[in-house]
Protein backbone atom coordinates (compact mmCIF):
# COMPACT_ATOMS: atom_id res chain seq x y z
CA UNK A 1 0.00 0.00 0.00
CA UNK A 2 2.64 2.54 1.04
CA UNK A 3 4.80 1.57 -1.93
CA UNK A 4 1.94 2.16 -4.35
CA UNK A 5 1.13 5.46 -2.66
CA UNK A 6 4.75 6.59 -3.01
CA UNK A 7 4.73 5.63 -6.66
CA UNK A 8 1.47 7.48 -7.18
CA UNK A 9 2.93 10.59 -5.60
CA UNK A 10 6.05 10.31 -7.73
CA UNK A 11 3.90 10.07 -10.82
CA UNK A 12 1.93 13.13 -9.74
CA UNK A 13 5.11 15.09 -9.06
CA UNK A 14 6.45 14.27 -12.48
CA UNK A 15 3.50 15.97 -14.14
CA UNK A 16 4.06 19.46 -15.49
CA UNK A 17 3.20 22.53 -13.43
CA UNK A 18 0.14 23.47 -15.43
CA UNK A 19 -1.30 20.04 -14.74
CA UNK A 20 -0.84 20.59 -11.02
CA UNK A 21 -2.66 23.88 -11.11
CA UNK A 22 -5.50 22.29 -13.06
CA UNK A 23 -5.57 19.60 -10.43
CA UNK A 24 -5.83 22.19 -7.68
CA UNK A 25 -8.72 23.86 -9.42
CA UNK A 26 -10.46 20.61 -10.21
CA UNK A 27 -12.29 20.12 -6.88
CA UNK A 28 -13.69 23.65 -7.19
CA UNK A 29 -14.86 22.89 -10.69
CA UNK A 30 -16.53 19.70 -9.45
CA UNK A 31 -18.17 21.52 -6.56
CA UNK A 32 -19.25 24.62 -8.43
CA UNK A 33 -22.73 23.46 -9.53
CA UNK A 34 -23.63 22.37 -6.00
CA UNK A 35 -22.21 25.49 -4.40
CA UNK A 36 -23.97 27.84 -6.83
CA UNK A 37 -27.29 26.08 -6.25
CA UNK A 38 -26.96 26.00 -2.48
CA UNK A 39 -25.95 29.64 -2.42
CA UNK A 40 -28.82 30.71 -4.67
CA UNK A 41 -31.62 28.53 -3.35
CA UNK A 42 -30.75 27.81 0.28
CA UNK A 43 -28.40 30.28 1.88
CA UNK A 44 -29.34 33.45 0.02
CA UNK A 45 -33.07 32.87 0.70
CA UNK A 46 -32.19 32.35 4.36
CA UNK A 47 -30.63 35.82 4.52
CA UNK A 48 -33.38 37.31 2.38
CA UNK A 49 -36.03 35.96 4.77
CA UNK A 50 -34.36 37.79 7.63
CA UNK A 51 -34.36 41.00 5.57
CA UNK A 52 -37.98 40.62 4.48
CA UNK A 53 -39.09 40.14 8.07
CA UNK A 54 -37.96 43.63 9.07
CA UNK A 55 -39.25 45.62 6.09
CA UNK A 56 -42.56 46.61 4.62
CA UNK A 57 -42.59 45.44 0.99
CA UNK A 58 -44.54 47.70 -1.35
CA UNK A 59 -45.17 47.59 -5.05
CA UNK A 60 -43.51 50.37 -7.08
CA UNK A 61 -41.89 51.81 -3.97
CA UNK A 62 -38.64 51.02 -2.16
CA UNK A 63 -38.97 48.73 0.85
CA UNK A 64 -39.42 50.56 4.10
CA UNK A 65 -37.53 49.43 7.21
CA UNK A 66 -40.01 48.80 10.02
CA UNK A 67 -37.82 47.16 12.65
CA UNK A 68 -39.66 44.58 14.66
CA UNK A 69 -43.13 45.88 13.77
CA UNK A 70 -43.93 42.72 11.79
CA UNK A 71 -43.09 40.62 14.81
CA UNK A 72 -45.13 42.63 17.26
CA UNK A 73 -48.01 42.63 14.78
CA UNK A 74 -47.82 38.84 14.72
CA UNK A 75 -47.92 38.47 18.47
CA UNK A 76 -51.12 40.47 18.57
CA UNK A 77 -52.84 38.42 15.90
CA UNK A 78 -55.14 35.63 17.15
CA UNK A 79 -54.40 33.40 14.16
CA UNK A 80 -50.69 33.51 15.00
CA UNK A 81 -51.36 32.46 18.54
CA UNK A 82 -53.63 29.63 17.42
CA UNK A 83 -51.03 28.48 14.89
CA UNK A 84 -48.23 28.63 17.45
CA UNK A 85 -50.17 26.55 19.93
CA UNK A 86 -51.14 24.02 17.25
CA UNK A 87 -47.49 23.78 16.19
CA UNK A 88 -46.59 22.79 19.74
CA UNK A 89 -49.36 20.19 19.64
CA UNK A 90 -48.27 18.78 16.27
CA UNK A 91 -44.70 18.40 17.45
CA UNK A 92 -45.58 17.27 20.96
CA UNK A 93 -47.77 14.43 19.73
CA UNK A 94 -45.38 13.44 16.99
CA UNK A 95 -42.90 12.36 19.64
CA UNK A 96 -44.92 9.45 21.07
CA UNK A 97 -46.59 8.57 17.75
CA UNK A 98 -43.78 8.90 15.25
CA UNK A 99 -40.68 8.39 17.40
CA UNK A 100 -41.69 5.95 20.15
CA UNK A 101 -44.46 3.80 18.63
CA UNK A 102 -42.29 2.53 15.75
CA UNK A 103 -39.72 1.13 18.21
CA UNK A 104 -41.80 -1.84 19.43
CA UNK A 105 -43.03 -2.40 15.86
CA UNK A 106 -39.42 -2.65 14.67
CA UNK A 107 -38.50 -5.00 17.51
CA UNK A 108 -41.48 -7.23 16.69
CA UNK A 109 -40.58 -7.37 12.99
CA UNK A 110 -37.00 -8.09 13.95
CA UNK A 111 -38.09 -11.00 16.15
CA UNK A 112 -40.56 -12.45 13.66
CA UNK A 113 -39.77 -15.44 11.48
CA UNK A 114 -37.94 -14.45 8.29
CA UNK A 115 -40.87 -14.69 5.89
CA UNK A 116 -43.30 -12.83 8.14
CA UNK A 117 -40.63 -10.19 8.76
CA UNK A 118 -40.16 -9.66 5.03
CA UNK A 119 -43.90 -9.39 4.47
CA UNK A 120 -44.46 -6.88 7.27
CA UNK A 121 -41.41 -4.90 6.20
CA UNK A 122 -42.78 -4.47 2.70
CA UNK A 123 -46.25 -3.51 3.92
CA UNK A 124 -44.85 -1.01 6.41
CA UNK A 125 -42.97 0.64 3.58
CA UNK A 126 -46.03 1.20 1.39
CA UNK A 127 -47.23 4.51 2.97
CA UNK A 128 -43.74 5.93 2.32
CA UNK A 129 -44.30 5.38 -1.40
CA UNK A 130 -47.66 7.13 -1.47
CA UNK A 131 -47.83 10.89 -1.76
CA UNK A 132 -49.38 12.90 1.05
CA UNK A 133 -51.98 14.05 -1.50
CA UNK A 134 -53.08 10.47 -2.06
CA UNK A 135 -53.01 9.69 1.65
CA UNK A 136 -55.11 12.77 2.44
CA UNK A 137 -57.70 11.87 -0.21
CA UNK A 138 -57.88 8.26 1.01
CA UNK A 139 -58.59 9.39 4.56
CA UNK A 140 -61.04 12.12 3.59
CA UNK A 141 -63.03 9.40 1.90
CA UNK A 142 -62.61 6.86 4.69
CA UNK A 143 -63.73 9.34 7.35
CA UNK A 144 -66.48 11.16 5.45
CA UNK A 145 -69.51 11.07 7.78
CA UNK A 146 -72.07 10.89 4.98
CA UNK A 147 -70.66 8.62 2.33
CA UNK A 148 -67.31 7.46 3.66
CA UNK A 149 -66.15 3.90 4.16
CA UNK A 150 -66.12 4.07 7.95
CA UNK A 151 -69.76 5.17 8.16
CA UNK A 152 -70.88 2.29 5.94
CA UNK A 153 -69.45 -0.03 8.58
CA UNK A 154 -70.87 1.93 11.53
CA UNK A 155 -74.37 2.61 10.24
CA UNK A 156 -75.56 -1.02 10.13
CA UNK A 157 -74.46 -1.19 13.79
CA UNK A 158 -76.72 1.75 14.58
CA UNK A 159 -73.81 4.12 15.14
CA UNK A 160 -73.30 7.55 13.66
CA UNK A 161 -69.89 8.39 12.18
CA UNK A 162 -68.72 11.66 13.79
CA UNK A 163 -67.62 14.46 11.47
CA UNK A 164 -64.02 14.39 12.64
CA UNK A 165 -62.64 16.92 10.17
CA UNK A 166 -65.26 19.64 10.53
CA UNK A 167 -65.22 19.56 14.30
CA UNK A 168 -62.68 22.00 15.78
CA UNK A 169 -62.06 19.69 18.74
CA UNK A 170 -61.12 16.62 16.70
CA UNK A 171 -59.77 17.91 13.38
CA UNK A 172 -56.18 18.43 14.51
CA UNK A 173 -55.96 14.97 16.07
CA UNK A 174 -57.29 13.47 12.85
CA UNK A 175 -54.56 15.17 10.86
CA UNK A 176 -51.93 14.09 13.38
CA UNK A 177 -53.22 10.53 13.10
CA UNK A 178 -53.15 10.57 9.30
CA UNK A 179 -49.62 11.97 9.17
CA UNK A 180 -48.50 9.37 11.73
CA UNK A 181 -50.05 6.63 9.56
CA UNK A 182 -47.86 7.85 6.72
CA UNK A 183 -44.51 7.89 8.55
CA UNK A 184 -44.67 5.22 11.28
CA UNK A 185 -43.63 2.46 8.90
CA UNK A 186 -40.69 4.42 7.58
CA UNK A 187 -39.40 5.17 11.07
CA UNK A 188 -39.88 1.52 12.05
CA UNK A 189 -37.64 0.57 9.11
CA UNK A 190 -34.98 3.01 10.32
CA UNK A 191 -35.05 1.31 13.72
CA UNK A 192 -34.92 -2.08 12.03
CA UNK A 193 -31.68 -1.01 10.38
CA UNK A 194 -30.30 -0.05 13.78
CA UNK A 195 -31.33 -3.40 15.22
CA UNK A 196 -29.75 -5.32 12.33
CA UNK A 197 -26.30 -4.24 13.45
CA UNK A 198 -26.68 -5.59 16.99
CA UNK A 199 -24.45 -8.64 17.42
CA UNK A 200 -26.35 -11.83 18.05
CA UNK A 201 -23.77 -13.17 20.52
CA UNK A 202 -24.64 -10.42 22.98
CA UNK A 203 -28.27 -11.46 23.02
CA UNK A 204 -27.44 -15.15 23.29
CA UNK A 205 -25.11 -14.60 26.21
CA UNK A 206 -27.71 -12.47 28.00
CA UNK A 207 -30.23 -15.23 27.43
CA UNK A 208 -27.86 -17.79 28.91
CA UNK A 209 -27.60 -15.58 31.97
CA UNK A 210 -31.38 -15.84 32.26
CA UNK A 211 -32.32 -12.32 31.16
CA UNK A 212 -35.98 -11.67 30.38
CA UNK A 213 -37.31 -10.13 27.14
CA UNK A 214 -37.88 -6.84 28.88
CA UNK A 215 -34.40 -6.80 30.38
CA UNK A 216 -32.77 -7.52 27.01
CA UNK A 217 -34.84 -4.75 25.43
CA UNK A 218 -34.13 -2.23 28.12
CA UNK A 219 -30.47 -2.80 28.76
CA UNK A 220 -29.28 -3.92 25.33
CA UNK A 221 -31.62 -3.02 22.46
CA UNK A 222 -32.63 0.48 23.52
CA UNK A 223 -29.09 1.68 24.35
CA UNK A 224 -27.75 0.31 21.07
CA UNK A 225 -30.68 1.86 19.23
CA UNK A 226 -30.22 5.26 20.85
CA UNK A 227 -28.32 6.92 17.96
CA UNK A 228 -31.23 6.09 15.65
CA UNK A 229 -33.82 7.25 18.18
CA UNK A 230 -31.84 10.46 18.53
CA UNK A 231 -31.81 10.96 14.77
CA UNK A 232 -35.53 10.23 14.35
CA UNK A 233 -36.43 12.54 17.24
CA UNK A 234 -34.44 15.47 15.85
CA UNK A 235 -35.75 15.09 12.30
CA UNK A 236 -39.31 14.72 13.62
CA UNK A 237 -38.99 18.04 15.41
CA UNK A 238 -37.59 19.76 12.34
CA UNK A 239 -39.85 18.31 9.68
CA UNK A 240 -43.24 17.49 11.26
CA UNK A 241 -44.57 21.01 10.77
CA UNK A 242 -43.63 20.79 7.11
CA UNK A 243 -44.97 17.26 6.65
CA UNK A 244 -48.45 18.13 7.87
CA UNK A 245 -48.73 20.97 5.35
CA UNK A 246 -50.26 18.76 2.68
CA UNK A 247 -52.88 17.06 4.88
CA UNK A 248 -53.83 20.45 6.36
CA UNK A 249 -54.09 22.03 2.92
CA UNK A 250 -56.20 19.22 1.49
CA UNK A 251 -58.23 17.99 4.45
CA UNK A 252 -59.12 21.15 6.37
CA UNK A 253 -57.45 24.22 4.83
CA UNK A 254 -56.32 25.18 8.34
CA UNK A 255 -59.84 25.32 9.73
CA UNK A 256 -62.37 24.98 11.20
CA UNK A 257 -61.61 28.45 12.65
CA UNK A 258 -57.82 27.97 12.73
CA UNK A 259 -58.10 24.70 14.63
CA UNK A 260 -55.62 22.86 12.42
CA UNK A 261 -53.36 25.58 11.06
CA UNK A 262 -49.70 25.71 12.09
CA UNK A 263 -46.94 28.26 11.70
CA UNK A 264 -45.77 26.95 8.33
CA UNK A 265 -49.32 26.86 7.01
CA UNK A 266 -49.92 30.35 8.36
CA UNK A 267 -46.77 31.64 6.65
CA UNK A 268 -48.00 30.11 3.39
CA UNK A 269 -51.42 31.74 3.76
CA UNK A 270 -49.95 35.11 4.63
CA UNK A 271 -47.64 34.96 1.61
CA UNK A 272 -50.05 33.65 -1.01
CA UNK A 273 -53.51 34.58 0.20
CA UNK A 274 -53.14 37.86 2.07
CA UNK A 275 -49.86 38.79 0.29
CA UNK A 276 -48.27 39.99 3.50
CA UNK A 277 -44.64 39.19 2.85
CA UNK A 278 -43.33 40.78 6.03
CA UNK A 279 -45.65 38.79 8.29
CA UNK A 280 -45.00 35.58 6.37
CA UNK A 281 -41.22 35.99 6.66
CA UNK A 282 -41.40 36.85 10.36
CA UNK A 283 -43.57 33.78 10.97
CA UNK A 284 -41.19 31.50 9.06
CA UNK A 285 -38.24 32.89 10.97
CA UNK A 286 -39.89 32.55 14.37
CA UNK A 287 -40.82 28.99 13.47
CA UNK A 288 -37.24 28.23 12.52
CA UNK A 289 -35.82 29.76 15.69
CA UNK A 290 -38.33 27.79 17.74
CA UNK A 291 -37.57 24.52 15.98
CA UNK A 292 -33.84 25.12 16.15
CA UNK A 293 -34.03 25.74 19.89
CA UNK A 294 -36.20 22.69 20.40
CA UNK A 295 -33.90 20.49 18.33
CA UNK A 296 -30.84 21.78 20.16
CA UNK A 297 -32.55 21.20 23.50
CA UNK A 298 -33.50 17.69 22.47
CA UNK A 299 -30.01 17.03 21.16
CA UNK A 300 -28.60 18.11 24.48
CA UNK A 301 -31.09 16.14 26.57
CA UNK A 302 -30.92 12.95 24.51
CA UNK A 303 -27.28 13.35 23.57
CA UNK A 304 -26.20 12.64 27.10
CA UNK A 305 -27.93 9.29 26.95
CA UNK A 306 -26.83 8.21 23.50
CA UNK A 307 -24.47 5.26 23.39
CA UNK A 308 -22.39 4.93 20.28
CA UNK A 309 -21.41 1.30 19.86
CA UNK B 1 -31.57 -12.82 4.37
CA UNK B 2 -31.24 -14.37 7.80
CA UNK B 3 -32.61 -17.81 8.60
CA UNK B 4 -33.75 -17.50 12.19
CA UNK B 5 -34.75 -14.51 14.25
CA UNK B 6 -31.94 -13.06 16.34
CA UNK B 7 -34.08 -12.83 19.43
CA UNK B 8 -36.74 -15.38 20.30
CA UNK B 9 -39.38 -13.77 22.46
CA UNK B 10 -41.15 -15.64 25.21
CA UNK B 11 -44.76 -16.55 24.55
CA UNK B 12 -46.83 -13.59 25.86
CA UNK B 13 -44.62 -11.10 24.05
CA UNK B 14 -44.56 -13.18 20.91
CA UNK B 15 -48.37 -13.17 20.85
CA UNK B 16 -48.51 -9.42 21.50
CA UNK B 17 -45.98 -8.84 18.75
CA UNK B 18 -47.86 -10.95 16.22
CA UNK B 19 -51.10 -9.14 16.98
CA UNK B 20 -49.51 -5.70 16.91
CA UNK B 21 -47.89 -6.33 13.54
CA UNK B 22 -51.09 -7.80 12.20
CA UNK B 23 -53.06 -4.70 13.22
CA UNK B 24 -50.39 -2.35 11.83
CA UNK B 25 -50.26 -4.15 8.49
CA UNK B 26 -54.05 -4.33 8.21
CA UNK B 27 -54.42 -0.64 9.03
CA UNK B 28 -52.20 0.03 6.03
CA UNK B 29 -53.60 -2.56 3.64
CA UNK B 30 -57.35 -2.27 4.27
CA UNK B 31 -57.79 1.40 3.22
CA UNK B 32 -55.64 0.87 0.16
CA UNK B 33 -57.46 -2.28 -0.94
CA UNK B 34 -60.77 -0.45 -0.49
CA UNK B 35 -59.50 2.35 -2.73
CA UNK B 36 -58.50 -0.12 -5.44
CA UNK B 37 -61.82 -1.99 -5.12
CA UNK B 38 -63.79 1.26 -5.36
CA UNK B 39 -61.84 2.36 -8.41
CA UNK B 40 -63.07 -0.80 -10.15
CA UNK B 41 -66.75 -0.31 -9.26
CA UNK B 42 -69.31 0.84 -11.80
CA UNK B 43 -71.14 4.03 -10.78
CA UNK B 44 -74.26 2.32 -9.39
CA UNK B 45 -72.21 0.25 -6.92
CA UNK B 46 -70.15 3.14 -5.54
CA UNK B 47 -72.38 4.21 -2.67
CA UNK B 48 -73.51 1.53 -0.31
CA UNK B 49 -73.33 -2.10 -1.24
CA UNK B 50 -70.36 -4.36 -0.80
CA UNK B 51 -66.77 -3.21 -0.37
CA UNK B 52 -65.66 -5.11 -3.46
CA UNK B 53 -67.05 -4.64 -7.00
CA UNK B 54 -69.76 -7.01 -8.25
CA UNK B 55 -69.20 -6.18 -11.89
CA UNK B 56 -65.59 -4.89 -12.05
CA UNK B 57 -64.93 -2.30 -14.74
CA UNK B 58 -62.06 -0.11 -15.89
CA UNK B 59 -64.54 2.62 -16.81
CA UNK B 60 -63.38 4.88 -13.98
CA UNK B 61 -59.84 4.82 -15.35
CA UNK B 62 -61.07 5.99 -18.73
CA UNK B 63 -63.34 8.56 -17.09
CA UNK B 64 -60.57 10.25 -15.12
CA UNK B 65 -58.68 10.96 -18.36
CA UNK B 66 -61.82 12.56 -19.76
CA UNK B 67 -62.54 14.65 -16.70
CA UNK B 68 -59.05 16.12 -16.24
CA UNK B 69 -56.01 16.37 -18.54
CA UNK B 70 -54.31 13.59 -16.60
CA UNK B 71 -52.13 12.64 -19.56
CA UNK B 72 -50.64 16.12 -19.61
CA UNK B 73 -50.12 16.10 -15.83
CA UNK B 74 -48.40 12.73 -16.06
CA UNK B 75 -46.14 14.02 -18.82
CA UNK B 76 -45.22 17.12 -16.79
CA UNK B 77 -44.48 15.02 -13.72
CA UNK B 78 -42.52 12.36 -15.62
CA UNK B 79 -40.41 14.83 -17.60
CA UNK B 80 -39.62 17.22 -14.74
CA UNK B 81 -38.91 14.32 -12.39
CA UNK B 82 -36.55 12.67 -14.87
CA UNK B 83 -34.70 15.93 -15.57
CA UNK B 84 -34.52 16.92 -11.94
CA UNK B 85 -33.35 13.54 -10.61
CA UNK B 86 -30.83 13.19 -13.45
CA UNK B 87 -29.43 16.63 -12.64
CA UNK B 88 -29.43 15.95 -8.91
CA UNK B 89 -27.43 12.75 -9.40
CA UNK B 90 -24.81 14.31 -11.69
CA UNK B 91 -24.32 17.33 -9.45
CA UNK B 92 -24.21 15.20 -6.29
CA UNK B 93 -21.76 12.76 -7.88
CA UNK B 94 -19.31 15.49 -8.86
CA UNK B 95 -19.56 17.20 -5.48
CA UNK B 96 -19.19 13.93 -3.56
CA UNK B 97 -16.09 13.12 -5.62
CA UNK B 98 -14.57 16.48 -4.69
CA UNK B 99 -15.37 16.04 -0.99
CA UNK B 100 -14.21 12.43 -0.82
CA UNK B 101 -11.10 12.42 -2.99
CA UNK B 102 -9.51 15.89 -2.92
CA UNK B 103 -7.92 18.05 -0.31
CA UNK B 104 -8.42 21.76 -0.58
CA UNK B 105 -8.82 24.73 1.66
CA UNK B 106 -12.32 25.17 3.09
CA UNK B 107 -13.41 21.64 2.32
CA UNK B 108 -14.71 20.87 5.78
CA UNK B 109 -16.57 24.14 6.03
CA UNK B 110 -18.24 23.61 2.66
CA UNK B 111 -19.19 20.08 3.60
CA UNK B 112 -20.70 21.36 6.83
CA UNK B 113 -22.71 23.92 4.83
CA UNK B 114 -23.93 21.12 2.56
CA UNK B 115 -25.07 19.08 5.54
CA UNK B 116 -26.62 22.19 7.06
CA UNK B 117 -28.74 22.65 3.94
CA UNK B 118 -30.18 19.20 4.63
CA UNK B 119 -31.43 20.40 8.01
CA UNK B 120 -32.95 23.68 6.81
CA UNK B 121 -36.70 23.22 6.36
CA UNK B 122 -38.41 24.53 3.23
CA UNK B 123 -40.54 26.69 5.47
CA UNK B 124 -37.65 29.08 5.94
CA UNK B 125 -36.62 29.56 2.33
CA UNK B 126 -39.76 29.14 0.23
CA UNK B 127 -40.76 32.78 0.01
CA UNK B 128 -37.48 34.31 -1.23
CA UNK B 129 -37.01 31.33 -3.55
CA UNK B 130 -40.47 31.94 -4.95
CA UNK B 131 -39.70 35.63 -5.43
CA UNK B 132 -36.46 34.78 -7.18
CA UNK B 133 -38.14 32.28 -9.51
CA UNK B 134 -40.77 34.86 -10.44
CA UNK B 135 -38.05 37.43 -11.04
CA UNK B 136 -36.26 34.98 -13.35
CA UNK B 137 -39.50 34.53 -15.28
CA UNK B 138 -39.69 30.85 -14.33
CA UNK B 139 -43.06 30.99 -12.60
CA UNK B 140 -45.37 28.30 -13.97
CA UNK B 141 -42.64 26.64 -16.05
CA UNK B 142 -40.66 23.42 -15.90
CA UNK B 143 -37.60 25.52 -15.06
CA UNK B 144 -39.24 26.71 -11.88
CA UNK B 145 -40.06 23.12 -10.90
CA UNK B 146 -36.59 21.77 -11.65
CA UNK B 147 -33.81 24.28 -11.06
CA UNK B 148 -34.30 25.35 -7.42
CA UNK B 149 -34.29 21.68 -6.38
CA UNK B 150 -31.23 20.51 -8.30
CA UNK B 151 -28.97 20.42 -5.25
CA UNK B 152 -29.57 17.23 -3.26
CA UNK B 153 -27.42 17.39 -0.11
CA UNK B 154 -28.61 13.94 0.96
CA UNK B 155 -27.27 12.51 -2.27
CA UNK B 156 -23.94 14.27 -1.77
CA UNK B 157 -23.69 12.90 1.74
CA UNK B 158 -24.53 9.29 0.81
CA UNK B 159 -22.33 9.20 -2.30
CA UNK B 160 -19.42 10.64 -0.35
CA UNK B 161 -19.81 7.86 2.22
CA UNK B 162 -19.66 5.27 -0.54
CA UNK B 163 -16.61 6.89 -2.11
CA UNK B 164 -14.79 7.08 1.21
CA UNK B 165 -15.36 3.36 1.68
CA UNK B 166 -13.83 2.74 -1.74
CA UNK B 167 -10.39 1.02 -1.60
CA UNK B 168 -7.61 3.57 -2.02
CA UNK B 169 -5.27 1.02 -3.66
CA UNK B 170 -7.49 0.72 -6.70
CA UNK B 171 -7.36 4.45 -7.29
CA UNK B 172 -3.61 4.51 -6.78
CA UNK B 173 -3.26 1.71 -9.30
CA UNK B 174 -5.35 3.68 -11.77
CA UNK B 175 -3.17 6.77 -11.18
CA UNK B 176 0.00 4.77 -11.84
CA UNK B 177 -1.51 3.54 -15.06
CA UNK B 178 -1.84 7.17 -16.04
CA UNK B 179 -5.54 7.68 -15.41
CA UNK B 180 -6.40 11.29 -14.60
CA UNK B 181 -9.08 12.21 -12.07
CA UNK B 182 -11.83 12.18 -14.70
CA UNK B 183 -10.91 8.75 -15.97
CA UNK B 184 -10.67 7.48 -12.40
CA UNK B 185 -14.15 8.78 -11.68
CA UNK B 186 -15.63 7.44 -14.89
CA UNK B 187 -13.87 4.08 -15.16
CA UNK B 188 -13.03 3.10 -11.58
CA UNK B 189 -15.43 4.76 -9.17
CA UNK B 190 -18.62 5.00 -11.18
CA UNK B 191 -18.94 1.30 -12.07
CA UNK B 192 -18.39 0.41 -8.43
CA UNK B 193 -20.90 2.78 -6.87
CA UNK B 194 -23.58 2.18 -9.46
CA UNK B 195 -25.85 0.25 -7.06
CA UNK B 196 -25.73 3.11 -4.56
CA UNK B 197 -26.32 5.64 -7.32
CA UNK B 198 -29.36 3.73 -8.54
CA UNK B 199 -30.82 3.43 -5.06
CA UNK B 200 -30.34 7.13 -4.32
CA UNK B 201 -31.88 7.92 -7.70
CA UNK B 202 -34.96 5.90 -6.80
CA UNK B 203 -35.34 7.69 -3.47
CA UNK B 204 -35.02 11.08 -5.15
CA UNK B 205 -37.53 9.95 -7.76
CA UNK B 206 -40.13 9.04 -5.12
CA UNK B 207 -39.55 12.32 -3.28
CA UNK B 208 -39.91 14.37 -6.46
CA UNK B 209 -42.88 12.49 -7.88
CA UNK B 210 -44.81 12.89 -4.62
CA UNK B 211 -43.92 16.51 -3.98
CA UNK B 212 -46.79 18.85 -3.28
CA UNK B 213 -45.80 22.14 -1.67
CA UNK B 214 -43.41 23.51 -4.28
CA UNK B 215 -45.48 22.66 -7.40
CA UNK B 216 -48.50 24.05 -5.56
CA UNK B 217 -46.99 27.51 -5.29
CA UNK B 218 -44.92 27.57 -8.47
CA UNK B 219 -47.44 26.31 -11.07
CA UNK B 220 -50.83 27.63 -12.05
CA UNK B 221 -51.61 26.44 -15.57
CA UNK B 222 -52.10 22.96 -16.94
CA UNK B 223 -48.97 23.35 -19.06
CA UNK B 224 -46.75 23.02 -15.99
CA UNK B 225 -48.97 21.35 -13.41
CA UNK B 226 -47.83 18.03 -11.94
CA UNK B 227 -50.04 15.02 -11.17
CA UNK B 228 -50.22 15.70 -7.45
CA UNK B 229 -51.64 19.17 -8.05
CA UNK B 230 -53.90 17.88 -10.82
CA UNK B 231 -55.44 15.22 -8.58
CA UNK B 232 -55.90 17.75 -5.82
CA UNK B 233 -57.78 20.05 -8.21
CA UNK B 234 -59.94 17.14 -9.27
CA UNK B 235 -60.80 16.54 -5.62
CA UNK B 236 -61.99 20.16 -5.36
CA UNK B 237 -63.93 19.98 -8.61
CA UNK B 238 -65.85 16.76 -8.01
CA UNK B 239 -68.72 17.08 -5.59
CA UNK B 240 -68.85 13.55 -4.31
CA UNK B 241 -70.53 12.20 -7.42
CA UNK B 242 -67.29 11.19 -9.11
CA UNK B 243 -65.74 9.05 -6.42
CA UNK B 244 -64.93 6.24 -8.85
CA UNK B 245 -62.82 8.36 -11.20
CA UNK B 246 -61.16 10.07 -8.22
CA UNK B 247 -60.14 6.72 -6.76
CA UNK B 248 -58.92 5.58 -10.18
CA UNK B 249 -56.90 8.80 -10.35
CA UNK B 250 -55.13 8.27 -7.04
CA UNK B 251 -54.34 4.67 -7.99
CA UNK B 252 -52.80 5.85 -11.28
CA UNK B 253 -50.80 8.58 -9.56
CA UNK B 254 -49.38 6.05 -7.09
CA UNK B 255 -48.49 3.40 -9.66
CA UNK B 256 -45.05 4.68 -10.79
CA UNK B 257 -43.58 4.73 -7.28
CA UNK B 258 -45.19 1.37 -6.53
CA UNK B 259 -43.81 -0.16 -9.72
CA UNK B 260 -40.31 1.13 -9.02
CA UNK B 261 -40.56 -0.22 -5.50
CA UNK B 262 -41.68 -3.69 -6.56
CA UNK B 263 -38.94 -3.81 -9.16
CA UNK B 264 -36.12 -2.77 -6.83
CA UNK B 265 -37.68 -3.79 -3.52
CA UNK B 266 -34.62 -5.41 -2.01
CA UNK B 267 -32.26 -2.62 -2.94
CA UNK B 268 -34.53 0.21 -1.85
CA UNK B 269 -35.22 -1.30 1.55
CA UNK B 270 -31.52 -1.87 2.07
CA UNK B 271 -30.51 1.67 1.12
CA UNK B 272 -33.39 3.38 2.88
CA UNK B 273 -32.62 1.33 5.82
CA UNK B 274 -28.84 1.31 5.88
CA UNK B 275 -28.35 4.92 4.92
CA UNK B 276 -31.51 6.08 6.48
CA UNK B 277 -30.75 9.75 6.58
CA UNK B 278 -33.95 11.34 5.42
CA UNK B 279 -36.45 13.78 6.84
Amino acid sequence: MSASLALGRAAAAARPRAGRRARRLLPWLLLSPLLVLLAAFTYWPLLHTIYLSVVDVRLFEPDRFVGLANYSGLFRSPSFNAAAWNTVLYIGLSLPLKVLLPIPLAVFVWCAAARMAALHRSILFVPTLLSFVVVAIVWIWMLNPVMGMAQSVLRPLGLQMPALLSNAATAIYTIIGVSAWKVIGFNALLYLAGLASIPRELIESMRLDGASDWRITRSLLLPLLSPTIYFVAITSVLFTVQQVFTPINIMTGGGPSNATTNLFYLAYEMAFESFNIGFASATALLLFVGLGTLAALKAWLLGRRVHYA
Amino acid sequence: MRETAPLTLTSPWRAIGTIALFIASLSILVPLLLVIATSLKPAIEIHGGLPWPQAPTLGNYAAVFERIPLGLYLWNSAATTALRVGGQLVIALLAAYAFARFEFRGRDLLFALTLGAMMLPHSLTFLPTYLMISWLGWFDTWWGLIVPNLAAPVGVFLLRQHMLAFPRDLLDAAAIDGAGPWRALWLVILPNIQPALAAIGILLFIECWNEYFWPLIITESEAAMTVQIGIRRFLDAERGDELGPLMAGIVLVSLPAMAVFLWFQRRILETFVSAGLKG
